[in-house]
């Protein structure tokens, strides 16, 4: 269980809980039709320690709940399952196959007198469903970055294969969610997009250009600069699984030895290459070492006919990363490896210098930097753009932002309510605690403002956004 | 049992339509009659009696020598009702002998067992009152044609095919069942047909209860379904509506209430406690219309969303001299007069040391009005039922004499409450007395010109509708939480429209009020209008603006809208509530009874007194 500080109640003594994982399991209902079998519907389950009846027990409560959102709409069954203590999120990605997520509201735990057990109160309107709803799906969409679909293990290797790679996948993906710090931008799963200038932005373009030449091997390149996309070669909805990968798991497994600087002993054996700061995420470790492996992670992208396998090749120079991707049929060999290297190492090198440049230069343009009146979060549906002032830096292990968490659900709120209903709006709100909370939704574009200035009035907060949109948002706009 | 019942009201039917008016001499319709005998069948000793001695062998013959017996009041039944007696049959079946096990002198326990056979009785002459055509115009009173323009002519819901997709596509279904999961109430096909669907609701809802945990709702893309367990029932409401979970739950307590207003929640718990599956609608026979409309009305009047009475606008020296009519028509035990128009409030006037420590719930005059206006037998003359206020108190009875003022229209209606259930002829007389002096000062013709405002009164351009809520009536904490909205008018004039204005201020007033979430303030543009809400310490406010106002002008409306309402509010609300002081006997006071009960720490009915 997860514990954030103690609450200065009245007691000083309460303790908060945040929302948790309790369980997480896939099943299939046809698996185990009959009287006595059910067990084989189950898939996987987390935790595994569970004991088996109880297992059946939930995928039981789950079938039931959805067979019965059927009698009222047999398309559209049951998204979410809410309880007093917990919310289950219901998500059927492939025919009858169902991902169930169940987390425990948070609570507070209020210290009893004379020895009795303390009391739990749950708070039942924390969860909001539209963001646990799309952590949901995105389990699924890692899972099949990594793995294909369901029905394609299937085919390839029966239940047995399926349930072996679920185990291998899910085990340690679960480990990563951190359940109490989601909100809006896992709603979005948006693409945050590097802000660029002309001139390098084609620099990049024919940088990809002239290595997709050279290695004709290569099928799709991303190009990504401080953990932000500038191109990209594959499908909107590819990539961004893709980036979610990169920037919460991949990117920031290997940013510590990066920071620790070049004599740190942390940092691995560059080897002597004095020519570039260019290495495999990747693969090799290093090219240098004659037992190095020249195995990559393979990941399934859409193709015209289903899907296609393909190895990941990641090389980074500084801030710069190249995302290479190679058809799974082909054998990645030494050879090819330190023919990129020694092809893109230099050059990526010289543009992570170059993009840092030119960074340095608009920054000090735009002025210099003072705490803004407003905090926002903007994102665009038709090129998946997001961006989020709120939000400091999102790595795998925690993501801070720097809003209350109510602000941030009352950000989710709206959001819910611009999806009632296709068409333009606007809506302001003045939260109990006096903060300003604006939204705008604009043919495909979002954007959320939250206003520090407390004494504002509603006309006045109209001047403040009109104001921001007229100043942040000309260069955000660089890609549409 | 079933048969019986079957048998109980053929044997009614035949009474309805032979009158036996020669031996009521005040009950000068048949419903007053019919109600008049439900109420004297049953006195408290005879209940006792029928009850403890179960003899349903024969109840023909039991039942006319127990009255004669047991209840010598000058009020007693001829034995020749023989129609109506066997009624007593079906009491005994609906109400287990409970005196069996908890012995006779448990008086709190009978005096309510008889209240809630007495309650179908009346349920039960109306049922049939209608089915006979007796004073029936269509399904709806005037009232609620007055009120809500709801009702195409009544058609059964009863009988929908429950597998069709038009049963599927109702906008918000609401069943009711027992925690046996037996069907109880179903707004929408019969209670027979969706059997199933109910027992697969409760096997939800103990399943999760075995893991020590409770159900609250389950979300798909297009419906909400929503759980409320009270007591003994289990309701559930499956929406399409978008409405918050909690604005339905609190729909969901209001069905309840009712269902609580007619047998007390004493008599419920009791009922179950003694026979888990026992089949409630034997007791509620009848009352599925109340229910019905109840629903109808939570659907089209926003009175329910604010949690407060809607007043119709009253010159405020029309106002008082009413209020003044019904002070001066008084009678020991009377707590409550009441006055009401087109289904909205005229003036209310409370017993002074009911006054004192607690005020009428909006919920529980809600309740009220609903059930004048969901049954068109009421317009047949004066009524005396029983009735529960379930905020005041949900486990014991008031007794309501209700009658129409202005026979044949029946717009306008008098609603007497006395915690006296012999008082109907000195309540009767007070009535009287009101009708006296309304005749004397004109009233009647007077309130028949007072009408619902336009928005066009305010004097703002854009301005195209508004609700308001005050907080800051002199006197606020003891009275009637109050609104004031003016007609929905064009572009909100279709029935479909309408509902969208409520539903889009059901959704900010959801987002305002949230439990962990609550808001100051929404202003909220769309394509269609602009809406803005605003809750402060002295008032809620919720309005609606073209879609092409600006925030300038909108701020500037509200002002000018403020100031109206502030020089309109004497006409708008009932601001000074009157008060009379009767000798109340509080040996057989509510609110007497209501007190003890809060002494003690039993939490269910009437101790022993």
């Amino acid at each position: 269980m997860l514990m954030i500080s103690p609450k200065m109640a009245s007691g000083a003594q309460d303790k908060q809980y945040t929302p948790s994982l309790l369980s997480f399991f896939i099943y299939n209902p046809t698996f185990g039709p009959r009287e006595g079998e059910e067990e084989k519907k189950i898939l996987f389950y987390h935790p595994s320690e569970i004991e088996k009846n109880e297992k059946i027990r939930n995928v039981g409560l789950c079938e039931a709940i959805v067979q019965f959102t059927r009698t009222f709409c047999p398309t559209k069954p049951a998204k979410s399952l809410h309880t007093q203590k917990n919310r289950q999120f219901f998500f059927e990605p492939e025919e009858n196959f169902w991902i169930v997520m169940v987390v425990r509201n948070p609570m507070i735990e209020k210290p009893n007198k004379d020895g009795k057990p303390p009391t739990i109160e749950y708070q039942e309107e924390e969860l909001l469903d539209t963001v646990y709803g799309a952590v949901v799906r995105q389990c699924y969409s890692m899972y099949k970055l990594f793995n294909g679909t369901f029905g394609r293990v299937m085919e390839s290797g029966g239940v047995e294969l399926l349930i072996q790679k679920l185990e291998k996948f899910f085990y340690r993906y679960l480990q990563t969610l951190h359940l109490q710090s989601c909100d809006l931008l896992d709603v979005f799963g948006g693409i945050s997009f590097f802000p660029l200038d002309k001139m390098t932005y084609l620099k990049i373009q024919s940088f990809v250009n002239r290595v997709e030449e050279s290695l004709s091997l290569i099928k799709y390149t991303a190009f990504l600069y401080n953990d932000q996309l500038i191109w990209s070669g594959l499908e909107q909805d590819d990539m961004k699984i893709l980036y979610k990968y990169l920037t919460t798991s991949l990117f920031p497994r290997h940013s510590e030895p990066e920071l620790a600087g070049r004599d740190s002993p942390l940092r691995p054996e560059v080897t002597g290459n004095l020519l570039h700061y260019g290495r495999f995420l990747t693969g090799p470790a290093n090219l240098k070492d004659p037992e190095a492996k020249f195995r990559f992670p393979k990941i399934f992208v859409s193709a015209e006919d289903g899907y296609e396998e393909l190895h990941l090749i990641v090389y980074k120079a500084m801030s710069a990363a190249a995302c290479f991707m190679i058809s799974a049929n082909v054998e990645l060999t030494r050879e090819f490896c330190e023919q990129l290297d020694g092809l893109v190492g230099p050059q990526l090198t010289l543009l992570a210098s170059d993009i840092c440049e030119q960074f340095t230069i608009n920054r000090r343009i735009s002025g210099p930097e003072k705490e803004p009146q407003f905090k926002f979060i903007y994102f665009n549906h038709m090129n998946l753009a997001e961006k989020s002032t709120i939000h400091m830096r999102k790595t795998a292990s925690v993501c801070l932002t720097s809003v209350h968490p109510d602000l941030m659900k009352i950000l989710g709120d709206i959001n819910c309510d611009f999806a009632r209903v296709d068409e333009d709006e606007e809506i302001i709100v003045k939260a109990m605690t006096d903060y300003w909370v604006v939204g705008k939704k604009s043919d495909q574009r979002e954007l959320y403002v939250i206003l520090n200035q407390k004494n504002a009035n509603l006309i006045e907060v109209n001047e403040e956004v009109k104001r921001l949109c007229a100043t942040q948002f000309n260069n955000i706009f660089f890609l549409d | 049992m079933e048969e019986d019942h079957h048998r109980d009201r053929e044997a009614q039917a035949v009474n309805i339509s032979d009158p036996p008016a020669e031996n009521n001499p005040p009950a000068d319709t048949l419903a007053t009659s019919l109600c008049l005998l439900g109420n004297h069948m049953f006195p408290d000793s005879v209940a006792a009696n029928a009850c403890s001695g179960v003899n349903r062998s024969e109840p023909a013959s039991l039942q006319p020598s127990d009255v004669t017996a047991e209840d010598p009041g000058p009020e007693a039944e001829p034995p020749s009702n023989l129609g109506t007696e066997s009624e007593t049959p079906d009491c005994q079946n609906n109400l287990p002998a409970h005196s069996a096990g908890r012995g006779t002198e448990d008086a709190g326990v009978e005096n309510d067992q008889s209240d809630s056979g007495e309650f179908v009785v009346t349920m039960l002459a109306k049922a049939k009152l209608e089915e006979q055509g007796i004073g029936v115009k269509g399904r709806s009173s005037p009232l609620l044609e007055a009120g809500i323009q709801e009702s195409p002519p009544f058609t059964s819901h009863r009988d929908e095919d429950v597998t069709a997709d038009s049963w599927r596509r109702h906008r918000k279904h609401v069943f009711v069942l027992s925690e046996a999961g037996k069907p109880i109430y179903s707004r929408y096909g019969s209670e027979e047909a969706l059997s199933s669907t109910m027992g697969v609701m409760m096997a939800l809802v103990s399943f999760v209860q075995s893991g020590d945990n409770i159900i609250r709702s389950v979300y798909s893309e297009g419906h909400t379904v929503v759980f409320l367990q009270k007591g003994p029932l289990v309701l559930v409401c499956v929406s399409s509506s978008r409405q918050s979970e909690q604005q339905l739950r609190e729909e969901l307590l209001y069905v309840y209430h009712q269902i609580i207003s007619m047998l007390t929640q004493a008599s419920i718990s009791r009922i179950f406690e003694h026979k888990k599956n026992y089949d409630l609608r034997r007791l509620l026979a009848g009352s599925e219309k109340i229910l019905d409309g109840l629903l109808n009305l939570v659907d089209s009047d926003p009175s329910f969303l604010l949690a407060a009475v809607h007043c119709l606008p009253l010159a405020s020296s029309l106002r008082d001299s009413l209020s003044q009519i019904l002070q001066k028509a008084i009678t020991p035990n009377l707590v409550f007069s009441i006055l009401v128009a087109k289904n909205q409030l005229l003036t209310i006037v409370q017993e002074k040391t009911v006054i004192e420590d607690a005020r009428l719930a909006p919920a529980d005059v809600h309740l009220l009005l609903n059930l004048i206006g969901a049954s068109s037998a009421f317009q047949a003359g004066e009524i005396w039922t029983p009735i529960c206020l379930p905020l005041f108190n949900p486990d014991c009875y008031f007794y309501a004499y209700i009658s129409y003022l202005d026979p044949p229209e029946c717009t306008v209606c008098l609603l007497l409450l006395s915690t006296d259930k012999e008082a109907f002829y000195a309540v009767a007389e007070c009535k009287r007395k009101i009708e006296e002096a309304m005749l004397a000062q004109n009233s009647l013709s007077l309130i028949a010109k007072a009408q619902s405002y336009s928005v066009s009164q305010v004097g703002v351009s854009d301005l195209r509708h508004f609700m308001y809520k005050p907080f800051d009536v002199p006197d606020n904490h003891r009275q009637l939480t109050q609104f004031t909205s003016p007609e929905m008018e064009a572009p909100y004039g279709s029935d479909e429209e309408k509902m969208r204005l409520l539903d889009l201020y059901r959704y900010m007033h959801s987002r305002i009020h949230s439990t962990s979430r609550p808001l100051k303030l929404i202003y909220h543009v769309a394509e269609r209008e602009t809406l803005l809400a605003w809750v402060t310490s002295k008032f809620e406010l919720y309005t609606c603006f073209s879609p092409l106002v600006t925030k300038t002008c909108a701020i500037t409306a509200i002002t000018k809208l403020l100031r109206w309402i502030k020089k309109e509010e004497d006409r708008l609300f009932i601001r000074y509530p009157p008060k009379y002081s009767t000798t109340p006997n509080p040996s057989k006071s509510s609110r007497s009874s209501r007190s003890e009960q809060q002494d003690t720490t039993d939490n269910g009915f009437l101790s022993l007194l």
